[in-house]
């Protein structure tokens, strides 16, 4: 649908965007991860047209648009802001593209009509001006409004980072619903690892102007590509040197840093069997090496615990999901226990 | 090869900027250095051009007194405004007074009041023989009935005629205030004064530095107050000798140009002093959660006595006036004549229609003067200066917002760039001078065949008409850049941007999206414009044409025409009518830009449903 090949922008002296390639095939919801300043936003201007690239190209559909004016290129975007005109009511804002489409009255009125039924907005909220609604509301709104023209594709920057955290997830699950039933491509923009993999087809995580990893969220979350990449997404342990000395058959590469991710470290209490290599066994998970430690404090979230666990030389970040598991006391001794393959090196 | 093809849109830019620079140069530039250069040009007795010449006069002569007289108002001034301007805002916003609504309207009527129709409504109840000075002398019988002239006179209505500001920018100020931190003050002991001088006051120190900046210049730029009390300060004596001549007395124009330089250079200083202040910063409040300020209850009963009676005093001083022209423009000449209220003895005719005059002569014979008794909108002088001031404020007023909105829109499209400084400069130019070393300059140098203006002299005749106008927009680009460049800057860059996405071109862009979001300040903008430059006196009276009689020279007019028996007989009456005209006008203005204007979408879709149920509601019942 969309390809970016060999991307390339630059502001000055400084380079924006290095080497981009992506290719979001139809029908996707691709979307765009990586902290404030990575170039999401530019890559994604770079897209819509508001920037133009210092080399590479842009092909929609494999007909070349690197070139092709804002206005021309048939994609439908909902800013940060929503950038609803405040002096305009619903149904102007809506629309103002058919307008300058200089379609008929009665196209304009039946079209409007239609894509405001699907979004979910009345006719009396049509009639209304955007500050008299809700954020939810303005946020259809500006969903219409891209969408009323029939674009090819929809680019959406960052539509739920000035909302409360609840709106968040509730408009993030309307946006996925919605994005279903239009069944129209759409490149997201985000900071919010959450947003994205709860939201996304694929994802291209970005640092510092290129892309680290591009892959579905599983992929992105339980094969990070890169250091970045597994530090980016969710929260992770850190393995200090020697801490797993003598506790894998296979030692761990001394010269790479290694990462485990809390949910795939276990604590237990049960004692240890010893097997014939002289490794400890952690009572319940027989196949798998353990060493000790005590509980620092713990966090008591409802749905899971995190536990803060002393082990020599670093402190580990565990989470027990809160399913009527022991739930441990800080100053209590447990067992931490850790597979191998869940370790990320690099 | 390359087609050469028309671009209209790189030729609307440079006839723009030709037309700029031409107004720029033409209008500001030309006339003020023709004023400064004009100082060393004057000529000695033997016709040698001696450039010291007017330097050593004003060291010799009696020059500096006008100087020193315009200091001396100025520094009293700021000491009087912010004793009197303080208070009030103290009076209505921080301190539990009763009928503090009450009291807040009676404060704020010198917005819709003020210049010659001020001074000349306190010249009607405080001179000699007006009404007030009449009944206090009766109390006071030692009392000097010549005090409201000269100095004490414009001290007094000045002092009142200068705290509109006070009322806008200081009320705002203290109501942002966080009252958690007055809390905290009083919570660590603090008594209600203490936390007054300690905590308020010191965040209202940045707001207080602009206005008192702002009354010094006022002060000594004062115009109308002096020319029409008798005070022997700069600008009157600017214009007196701008009408002056060599034969007269000596080099008049030079002397005139030197005092304007002089007004200019105090000026600049204190525009200077004021933007390195205000660039060092306000204190802003840290607070995360402001608290709404609550109104102290003064717990002393003698000092809430006291703060009360003053109070209600001030109102009387700023309600009188209002309350007794307004009763008068209502009354028929004798009783404004005598000044006393003929309370069985009501009239239109200082507003509509003409009357005879029948009056005895010295010999004992009945004469009859036909429709001698004519009302505001019946005399065809006072209308004639009606629709001249209304017209030329209008356009120019009107001027004044186009050339600032395309500038601005200039500015925000070359962001950090040489061309968007250079303009911007230009345009706040005028800030810089004197409104009347403009209007001077102005009239010395047009007043020849100017070969840049087609070889017309533009003081001649009907000509000085365009001269006024292009003097009232120069002087008005200031502030209108100011408030327009504000609004412009509410633009969300990212409408623009949708716009463009949804396939607007940029001039479709200007006119749908951003007008629309800036129209309210840019309306706003020419109507404050227009309701100063209505009621302008200062530059009308600086061009001294007959054919630029604006509506405050008429006013003032009917002033010195009061005391001629016989003729213009109820001049009074129809200055009062004036007056309250005028306060109409303000009134509605004031309300259109900060009422209805200051509504947004919601707010106005919201009242239009409301109507349309009421008249429903009307039709259903009928």
């Amino acid at each position: 649908m969309i390809r970016l090949n060999n991307i390339f922008v630059k502001f000055g002296r400084f380079e924006a965007l290095h080497d981009i390639n992506v290719h979001v095939k139809e029908g996707e919801f691709f979307t765009f991860l990586g902290p404030s300043g990575c170039g999401k936003t530019t890559t994604l201007r770079t897209i819509t047209g508001f920037t133009t690239p210092s080399s590479g190209s842009v092909l929609m559909k494999g007909k070349d648009i690197t070139n092709v004016p804002v206005e021309k290129r048939n994609i439908g975007i909902v800013f940060q802001s929503y950038a609803l005109f405040p002096t305009m009511t619903v149904y102007d804002n809506i629309a103002f593209g058919l307008k300058i489409q200089k379609l008929g009255k009665n196209e304009i009125d039946s079209r409007v009509h239609d894509i405001a039924s699907k979004v979910d907005l009345s006719n009396e909220q049509l009639a209304k001006a955007v500050n008299q609604l809700s954020g939810g509301q303005q946020q259809r709104v500006a969903i219409a409004r891209a969408l009323v023209t029939n674009p090819a594709i929809i680019c959406l920057d960052e539509p739920l980072s000035n909302l409360d955290a609840k709106l968040r997830v509730q408009l993030r699950n309307e946006l996925k619903k919605m994005q279903h039933d239009f069944g129209i491509t759409t490149i997201y923009v985000t900071h919010d690892q959450e947003e994205a993999l709860t939201l996304s087809d694929r994802i291209a995580v970005f640092n510092e102007g290129r892309i680290e990893q591009i892959g579905t969220p599983n992929e992105i979350y339980n094969n990070s590509a890169t250091q970045f990449v597994a530090n980016f997404i969710g929260d992770i342990n850190q393995l200090m040197p020697g801490i797993t000395d003598g506790l894998f058959a296979e030692p761990l590469d001394p010269n790479k840093n290694h990462f485990i991710r809390l949910e795939r470290i276990r604590v237990t209490t049960q004692a240890p069997i010893l097997r014939g290599e002289g490794h400890e066994v952690a009572g319940g998970f027989p196949s798998q090496p353990s060493f000790e430690g005590v509980i620092e404090s713990k966090e008591y979230y409802g749905l899971y615990i995190k536990y803060y666990v002393k082990v020599p030389g670093q402190t580990l970040k565990v989470i027990e999901k809160n399913d009527g598991v022991k739930i441990y006391e800080p100053g209590e001794r447990v067992r931490i226990v850790i597979n191998p393959a869940d370790i990320m090196s690099y | 090869m390359e087609s050469k093809t028309f671009d209209a849109g790189r030729a609307v830019k440079i006839f723009g900027f030709v037309l700029f620079a031409y107004l720029f140069l033409g209008f500001m530039v030309m006339p003020c250095l023709n004023t400064l250069t004009s100082i060393f040009r004057t000529r000695n007795a033997a016709g040698e051009i001696e450039p010291l010449a007017v330097i050593k006069f004003f060291l010799a002569g009696t020059m500096p007194l006008f100087v020193w007289n315009s200091l001396k108002l100025a520094v009293c001034l700021v000491i009087t405004v912010n004793i009197v301007g303080i208070s009030i805002v103290l009076l209505t916003e921080y301190f539990d007074i009763k009928g503090a609504n009450l009291l807040r309207a009676g404060y704020m009527t010198t917005l819709i009041y003020s210049g010659v129709a001020l001074v000349t409504g306190y010249q009607f109840l405080y001179d000699s023989n007006g009404m007030i000075t009449t009944w206090l002398s009766e109390i006071f019988p030692l009392m000097n009935k010549q005090w409201f002239s000269g100095f004490n006179a414009v001290l007094f209505t000045m002092t009142f005629a200068c705290t509109s500001n006070h009322a806008l920018f200081l009320r705002n100020a203290i109501r942002s205030i966080d009252y958690n931190t007055v809390e905290a003050a009083r919570n660590l002991g603090a008594s209600p004064f203490k936390v007054l001088f300690k905590v308020v006051m010191p965040t209202l120190l940045p707001t207080l530095f602009s206005l008192t900046v702002m009354i010094f210049i006022t002060g000594l730029c004062a115009m109308s107050a002096p020319t029409l009390l008798g005070y022997n300060s700069i600008n009157p004596e600017i214009v007196r000798l701008a009408g002056s001549s060599a034969a007269d007395e000596s080099f008049p124009q030079a002397r005139a140009a030197l005092l304007s330089v002089i007004l200019a250079a105090f000026t600049i200083i204190l525009l200077s002093v004021l933007n390195h202040y205000e660039r060092k910063g306000h204190y802003l409040s840290v607070s995360k959660t402001k608290a709404k300020l609550v109104k102290q209850k003064i717990q002393n009963k003698a000092w809430n006595i006291i703060a009360h009676a003053y109070a209600y005093i001030l109102f009387v001083i700023y309600m009188t006036p209002v309350v007794m022209i307004i009763l008068f423009s209502f009354q028929n000449y004798p009783a404004i004549r005598s000044k006393m209220l003929n309370f069985s003895d009501w009239t239109f005719v200082n507003y509509f229609g003409t009357q005879d005059y029948e009056y005895m002569t010295s010999r004992g014979r009945l004469r009859v003067r036909p429709d001698s008794i004519s009302g505001v909108f019946s005399n065809s002088d006072t209308v004639g200066g009606i629709r001249l001031s209304f017209i030329m404020s209008a356009i120019a007023a009107a001027l004044a917002c186009v050339i600032v909105v395309v500038a601005v829109s200039y500015i925000f499209k070359n962001k950090k760039k040489l061309r968007a400084l250079l303009t911007e400069s230009c345009l706040l130019f005028p800030w810089l001078l004197p409104t009347i070393l403009i209007c001077y300059s102005y009239r010395i140098f047009f007043n020849r065949e100017v070969w840049y203006v087609f070889g017309n002299n533009l003081y001649w005749r009907e000509n000085v008409r365009f001269l006024i106008i292009m003097a009232y927009t120069v002087t008005k680009l200031p502030f209108a850049l100011r408030m327009i460049k504000a609004a412009f800057y509410a633009i969300d860059d990212e409408l623009e941007e949708a716009a463009k996405n949804l396939g607007a071109s940029p001039v479709y862009t200007f006119f749908k999206v951003k007008l629309p979001i800036i129209l309210p300040s840019v309306l706003a903008v020419f109507a404050l414009n227009f309701n100063a430059l209505f009621t302008e006196y200062d530059m009308s009276a600086t061009f001294q044409s007959s054919y630029g009689k604006t509506y405050a020279m008429i006013i003032q007019n009917m002033t010195m025409e009061e005391g001629r028996e016989g003729y213009n007989i109820n001049a009074s009456g129809r200055r009062c009518a004036s007056t309250v005209f005028i306060m109409i006008v303000s009134g509605i203005i004031l309300y259109l830009v900060y009422g209805l204007g200051s509504r947004d979408l919601g707010e106005r879709l919201e009242s239009r449903i409301k109507w349309r149920r009421r008249f429903a509601r009307l039709v259903g019942k009928k």
